[in-house]
């Protein structure tokens, strides 16, 4: 029986640009559509898995070696912290972390800050941040629709996902400091690296070989 | 009410996971016997001075501390290579040398709990202390492939490096402190993209550039250290590359290079070791089994500047991957009315190897038959 390698998918907005990746560098495609109820597409022939997961999920599928390759979004796996390899930058899906505030907040910066309240659906993201810059500050976890916390008065900030900012812009928030830049990647488990490193190694090139030459298209 | 609760991370082991447990340890401990290796036992826990002194201050998040009454501080022992550096420093140094020792002990480190990584864990594993070159080298990684091969596993793989390469190339690259620390951390976890964007703004050659961003990915057998021409235009790095082939070379004779891959993202996490490193895979387990390397400077740091070299394997781990359990021996009820008849007879059996349970409920024949066709597992002899 031949050898298997697993890739974990991240459904949603990131499918159709992986698939059209996937195209690009050979891989088998066929039937995986974005509106398929199937959660796993085998290609016997190429030997090929593919297992449809929430993007939040890639990692743990990853990490725990149920999938060989993943991908996922930056920013998935800065949150979650798991101990996958990052093999490479598919520059597709990108956003970025940002902490925004009421327009009345204008011109305050980072270390205004300090011990204020910041609602977030990425608690620990959001506490290495700021963390990092020295300040304490009360973390309000969130699971959607942050926009609404400084509105509503539960929070004073809040740290988020943005792509083009027209959200905040919507909800009269203006952006005050960027966190980071989050775009999606190729992540390996640990030891199928090493263990299937003779199907991982060339495909990894082929795919950095073939986001390089998008470049800018 | 919390007491049907165990402490986060830690277990309870039963039986069937107890003679598996077993089953590995006595494998293990008749090969390291067999290469002339001696058990030792160290305390659970380590004043923490101890601990860092031997694996920097890096893993203290990761300790389970406490004080004793005179206010020293105290860790559990989150490995035990520090603990027999200590002893063998401490106590071994008029015995001569070269020492050889194992270890098989529970060892624990606050991590997030998760398969095949608890809080409480089983390490076993042998240092070989007082032997500097390949050598010694490659006598450790045999005796680690020998385990893995004597406990009955296939398909495993050994990835070897020496971090003299990685070392060699970053701290003559002119790159500060802090750049280097950072790029042995995004070397070791392959995190390509950090990796390459960081090189792309660091100012040094772009040869060098070229070489530190294919370390991660270098894998493959030993004609993967002439895909590195920087090396030569090193000395530390040329050098540990010459050890590399070295060591490769005698395992190649030993028959063991099979098992062998080079790769030379293989870095450990500790800050103690100075050379040669590796870890161990299955195809089977999505995190590594064991590992090891050596550690030239740390006995020093006790007194006693020796160079050394070991590796531990995990057992949960390998506990996991384990798939043929050896046969137990038979399992017997022996019952009767005559209680001396019954114990001679049992003992008898014992004698010649069988497992032997002795019926202490006083049941009939017609009972203790009832009682096997409900559990049988074991063989009823029944003396008249």
């Amino acid at each position: 029986m031949a050898e298997y390698l697993t890739i974990a998918l991240s459904k949603g907005t990131l499918l159709k640009p992986t698939l059209g990746l996937f195209r690009e560098v050979g891989l088998p495609t066929e039937g995986v559509e974005p509106e398929s109820r199937n959660m796993v597409f085998t290609f016997e022939n190429e030997a090929i898995k593919y297992i449809m997961c929430r993007p939040t999920d890639v990692p743990v599928y990853v990490e725990q070696g149920a999938a060989d390759l993943g991908i996922v979004g930056k920013d998935v796996i800065v949150e979650q912290g798991k101990d996958v390899f990052e093999m490479a930058d598919l520059k597709f899906g990108y956003c970025r972390f940002v902490v925004a505030g009421p327009s009345a907040m204008q011109g305050a910066g980072i270390k205004d800050l300090n011990y204020k309240r910041v609602a977030t659906k990425f608690p620990v993201m959001a506490e290495r941040f700021f963390r990092s810059q020295g300040l304490q500050v009360e973390i309000i976890k969130l699971h959607g629709n942050v926009e609404l916390a400084p509105l509503t008065g539960i929070a004073d900030v809040i740290v988020d996902l943005v792509s083009t900012g027209a959200t905040l812009r919507e909800n009269n928030l203006i952006e005050m400091v960027k966190i980071m830049d989050s775009t999606t990647r190729l992540v390996s488990n640990r030891v199928a690296y090493r263990t299937k490193h003779g199907k991982i190694q060339p495909l990894i090139e082929t795919i950095q070989e073939t986001v390089k030459g998008g470049d800018g298209k | 009410m919390r007491n049907r609760e165990i402490p986060r991370g830690t277990r309870d082991l039963l039986p069937d996971e107890v003679a598996v447990k077993r089953q590995i340890e006595n494998k293990a401990s008749k090969l390291f016997r067999s290469y002339g290796y001696e058990e030792v036992i160290t305390p659970t826990f380590e004043f923490l001075e101890v601990v860092e002194t031997g694996t920097g201050g890096s893993i203290r998040e990761e300790l389970f501390l406490f004080m004793d009454r005179e206010g020293g501080i105290l860790s559990l022992r989150p490995e035990m290579t520090v603990s027999i550096a200590r002893l063998a420093a401490t106590h071994l140094q008029g015995v001569g040398f070269p020492q050889r020792l194992f270890y098989m002990t529970n060892v624990f480190r606050h991590v997030q709990p998760h398969l095949a990584q608890y809080r409480e864990f089983w390490q076993i594993g042998i240092e070989l202390i007082g032997a500097a070159g390949v050598y010694a080298d490659a006598e450790v990684i045999s005796i680690a492939i020998n385990t893995l091969r004597d406990i009955g596993l296939e398909n495993f793989k050994v990835s070897l490096n020496h971090i003299g390469i990685v070392n060699g190339l970053l701290d003559s690259s002119g790159l500060s402190l802090d750049e280097r620390e950072t790029m042995r951390r995004l070397i070791e976890e392959k995190d390509l993209v950090e990796l390459s964007a960081l090189l792309e703004q660091a100012s040094i050659d772009d040869g060098l550039k070229e070489a530190i961003a294919s370390l991660p990915v270098l894998h493959g057998g030993i004609e993967v250290l002439q895909r590195l021409p920087q090396l030569e235009k090193n000395e530390t790095a040329s050098q540990a590359a010459k050890d590399l082939i070295n060591v490769y070379e005698l395992l190649k004779m030993s028959g063991l290079s099979d098992h062998v891959v080079i790769d030379m993202g293989v870095l450990r996490g500790f800050d103690y070791y100075t050379g040669m490193v590796f870890e161990g895979y299955s195809p089977d387990l999505g995190y590594g089994l064991l590992g090891g390397g050596r550690y030239d400077n740390l006995m020093g740091k006790f007194g006693l500047p020796l160079p050394a070299t070991g590796f531990a394997i995990g057992l949960e781990r390998l506990a996991l991957v384990l798939k043929q359990r050896e046969p137990e021996p038979e399992r017997l009820l022996v019952g009767g009315r005559n209680y001396f008849a019954v114990i001679a007879k049992a003992n008898d059996l014992r004698g010649h190897g069988f497992i032997v349970e002795t019926d202490v409920e006083g049941l009939t024949k017609e009972e203790l038959e009832k009682k096997i066709a409900a559990n049988p597992t074991r063989t009823l002899i029944y003396v008249d």
